[in-house]
């Protein structure tokens, strides 16, 4: 097995622990540290296409990103926290309103 | 088998491993310092890749920002949180057998792609990958080609903090 | 000019504005528009009748208008003017206009007033469409105009749901003979291709029959007259429609619209002429009608219901006369009757009026000398129907007792003797009634008895002009006038003796019934409740009019109502149409019920579901790439 196929797969792998994660747990916190594996996972991937193509432009996505990143959980963090505060608990089963 | 190929192989396991414990971990808490101990595997995936700047960052904003704001916001809030003690939502096992049908579907593909070497995998692309992703390249680079993007990030900053303090602050407003 | 659509057109225009116009613009509007367009038509008549006579025996044709062409054939409404039609169209609206004339007396403080005339010239509009109209289809539309007419005058009172059902009856019954009428037409055009009166009958005439019986088209046409003129079985419908005003009774139910169905026989003449087996049913039927009818009126008590049923009996003597092939006499006796029936049902009328609305002759008496002019009018009529000469109802019974008796097409002395029974019958149960109306002592209460007063010059000049032709009127033999139209059958030789002998035993006849009359009821109602108390079965039977519209109610009533409750309603409208619908909407709700289920609010379930449809759409994708 060559080193790309070793590192997609690795970047599949984290992908999927992190859905696993986002789909199984119930802290509200916890689904978003998943939803960050699954993303690092991902920029994994793009890590590993940027170096074997050698485009110093791969990299300067990745940067971009982690920037996007950033001011993604900056936002999400507030806005959990409003919904902890509004039902008092950060498990997610708590805003299951709809009878189904 | 070169250094290279076993502390990529160490890393992989690492990361791996971290994120299951992030599965499993019952206190946020741990599950924070899971995610870190994942993120810096990769980071020092990326830095064996050669991606050296890369990696640095990867440490200063992804762990260094964002998980420490993470780990913040969990130690303000409450131990006594019902879901400390209920980790799990109901139907546990459907999950896994998709996430895993995903995981061996997509691995699937993979494989069947060409190896470009086989063996070792410490190769890389020649030398010019070892200096390709250095700081200066990867500068003049940025910030000559696409500068745009730089001042657009920063103005996609500033939005994030006007957006979290409208958020805060509206909630506020409706929580009086 | 266009003389003969000046003369449908007339009432028309009345209709319309009495109808839009009229409960804005006043009584006086109403009386002079409501009145005057029948005059003119009247006057127009007289105007073409002259025409008619100078034409040497040729009638006027005009055509109106042409309503549509059906590949070679185009349906005209056209107007035809012989003999026959001018001498039904004076009848229509001379008779019409002294019944407007009189209604704007009797209907004086009625609310409805502008309604009321405005149906009254829809009617004469209708009824003229149907006399002159020259070929089947536009009698047609005018039979069907005049039956709404009739409910829509019967029915005037409508807030009374007894009259608007009594409308609704005189409509129904009417209807189920069209069907026979409708069927007849169709048979017509089938075989010859045209509808007009004219053509019809000269093919009948002439010499090759056409491909259709005639017996058979003459039943069927036979059937509507029934309805329209009342015949067993269709009769039901005449005695319930004294519901309506008093002069609407007189006009349609008495002088024309109810001889609409022996006129349809007459003008068909050369149809019925060839049709032996449809002469002999309709001599059956009418004959027997009269009888029945007679007999029912001997025990009514309510005075409109026993001159019903005297018209009844009276239309059964016409339909004899047109059995018998006798059509001029059928004819001459719609003219007499006209004028005698009116007199009579205006005088009842009147009587009504004069007593506040009472009606029942057990409790009347005694009016001769307080309302005179209507008591001699009413004594005039009555005697006229009675067959007394030198009156009008003379002459004409007698020429059909005599066919009845002595035509070649049909007469036997079965029919002449059933008849004869029944002119006694006539007199007897007319006389009962001007007895117990006018000249017994009274029995009326003693509020009535103060308000009884004499109708107004309105009312009381056309009941003098109508006894007056009820006196004379006979002298003009319209039997003969309609020769050159309707030949008159011929006699048996070997009878022919019998004729005077027979005039004579009539007029015995006649006044046999007089005297019945007198001997039963002349000191009162006792000797009648004597006899009435020996024959309880025969009183009751009469009295429950034979309860025929028991037997229809029984037969046809009940199981269709039956039919629509338990058939249409229960199974076919509720339970397979609702059953339906709701079936559907109970499937639609619950298909959205069950795929209401994915909502269930629980984010890992999404979350699980949006992962499911991306690995779906992953493998579906290899497989297919």
């Amino acid at each position: 097995m060559d080193r790309t196929q070793l590192l997609l797969t690795l970047s599949i792998a984290l992908f999927a622990i992190g859905l696993l994660g986002v789909m199984i747990r119930r802290n509200a916190l916890v689904m978003l540290m998943c939803m960050e594996l699954m993303l690092n996972g991902v920029i994994l991937s793009l890590v590993t296409f940027a170096e074997r193509s050698a485009m110093l432009s791969g990299a300067v996505l990745v940067f971009l990103v982690f920037v996007v990143a950033a001011a993604e959980i900056a936002i999400a963090i507030p806005i959990v926290l409003l919904l902890a505060r509004r039902r008092r608990t950060l498990d997610v089963g708590a805003w299951s309103e709809l009878r189904g | 088998m070169s250094l290279e190929t076993l502390l990529l192989y160490f890393f992989s396991a690492a990361a791996l491993l971290s994120g299951v414990l992030m599965l499993v971990a019952r206190h946020p808490m741990r599950v924070a310092i899971a995610l870190i101990g994942a993120m810096i595997s990769l980071a020092g995936i990326y830095a064996i890749l050669g991606v050296h700047v890369i990696a640095v960052f990867q440490v200063l904003i992804y762990v260094g920002a964002v998980m420490v704001f993470m780990v913040y916001v969990i130690m303000l809030l409450d131990v006594r949180d019902p879901s400390f003690l209920e980790r799990y939502g109901r139907a546990v096992l459907p999950s896994v057998l998709l996430a895993g049908l995903l995981a061996v579907a997509l691995a699937a593909a993979v494989g069947r792609g060409r190896s470009v070497t086989a063996g070792d995998l410490g190769t890389t692309q020649g030398e010019s990958a070892g200096t390709l992703f250095n700081v200066q390249p990867f500068s003049a680079e940025f910030l000559g080609s696409y500068w745009l993007h730089f001042e657009l990030t920063s103005v996609l900053l500033l939005a994030a903090v006007v957006a979290a303090i409208a958020v805060v602050k509206g909630g506020r407003r409706h929580d009086g | 000019m266009n003389l003969l659509t000046l003369i449908v057109v007339l009432p028309l225009t009345g209709f319309l504005l009495n109808g839009l116009l009229g409960p804005r613009l006043g009584k006086s509007f109403v009386t002079v528009v409501g009145c005057g367009l029948p005059v003119l038509a009247f006057l127009a008549t007289i105007r073409a009748f002259g025409q008619l006579d100078g034409a040497a025996g040729l009638a006027l044709v005009e055509s109106a208008y042409t309503w549509a062409v059906v590949g070679d054939f185009s349906f005209d409404i056209a107007f035809y003017f012989d003999r026959l039609s001018a001498l039904m169209t004076l009848i229509v609206t001379g008779v019409g206009s002294l019944i407007h004339i009189y209604s704007t007396g009797y209907m004086k403080d009625d609310p409805s007033y502008a309604r009321y005339f405005a149906y009254l010239n829809l009617f004469l509009f209708f009824m003229l469409l149907l006399v002159l109209g020259r070929s089947l289809l536009v009698c047609f539309v005018g039979w069907e105009g005049v039956g709404l007419a009739s409910y829509l005058l019967i029915g005037f009172w409508f807030e009374d749901p007894a009259k608007a059902a009594a409308g609704k009856k005189a409509f129904i019954t009417n209807r189920v003979g069209d069907a026979g009428f409708l069927l007849g037409m169709f048979l017509i055009y089938y075989a010859l291709g045209t509808l007009d009166f004219d053509a019809v009958n000269a093919a009948f005439q002439g010499p090759v029959p056409p491909a259709v019986s005639a017996s058979l088209v003459g039943v069927l046409l036979f059937i509507g007259a029934t309805g329209k003129s009342a015949q067993i079985p269709l009769h039901v419908w005449l005695p319930d429609a004294m519901a309506g005003p008093t002069p609407v009774s007189a006009l349609i139910h008495a002088a024309t619209m109810v001889t609409a169905g022996v006129y349809l026989v007459a003008r068909l003449n050369g149809l019925y002429l060839v049709a032996p087996e449809a002469s002999q049913l309709i001599a059956g039927i009418g004959v027997a009608t009269a009888f029945f009818a007679a007999t029912i009126a001997v025990v009514q008590t309510d005075i409109k219901k026993v001159l019903a049923y005297s018209t009844i009996s009276q239309l059964g003597f016409m339909f004899l006369a047109l059995g018998v092939g006798a059509y001029g006499v059928a004819v001459f006796h719609v003219y007499t009757h006209a004028f005698f029936k009116a007199c009579l049902f205006l005088g009842a009328g009147s009587v009504i009026h004069a007593l506040g609305g009472e009606q029942d002759i057990r409790k009347m008496g005694g009016l001769a000398r307080r309302i005179p002019v209507t008591f001699v009018t009413f004594a005039v009529a009555t005697a006229a129907i009675a067959g007394l000469p030198p009156l009008a109802g003379f002459f004409s019974k007698d020429e059909i007792l005599w066919y009845a008796f002595a035509s070649e097409r049909g007469g036997s002395p079965l029919l002449w003797a059933v008849a004869s029974v029944t002119a006694l019958l006539t007199a007897f149960y007319m006389f009962r009634l001007l007895i117990l109306t006018f000249l017994t002592p009274s029995r009326m209460d003693h509020e009535t008895e103060h308000h009884v007063h004499e109708s107004p010059w309105s009312m009381t000049s056309v009941l003098v002009v109508l006894a007056v032709l009820s006196a004379i009127g006979g002298f003009f033999h319209v039997y003969l006038f309609l020769e050159p139209v309707m030949p008159l059958p011929e006699t048996a030789h070997a009878l022919e003796h019998l004729e005077w002998p027979l005039i004579i035993l009539a007029v015995v006849i006649g006044l046999a019934g007089l005297a019945a009359a007198v001997y039963v009821y002349r000191g009162g109602l006792d000797r009648a409740e004597r006899l009435e108390r020996r024959f309880p079965g025969l009183h009751r039977l009469l009295s429950g009019k034979y309860y025929i519209d028991e037997l229809y109610e029984a037969l046809i009533g009940r199981p269709i109502r039956w039919i629509s409750d338990r058939v249409f309603l229960r199974i076919g409208d509720r339970l397979l149409l609702d059953g339906t619908l709701n079936g559907m909407a109970s499937v639609a709700r619950g298909a959205a019920g069950q795929l209401a289920r994915v909502q269930t609010g629980n984010l890992h379930f999404y979350a699980f579901l949006v992962l499911a449809g991306l690995v779906a759409l992953l493998l579906w994708s290899w497989g297919h790439v």
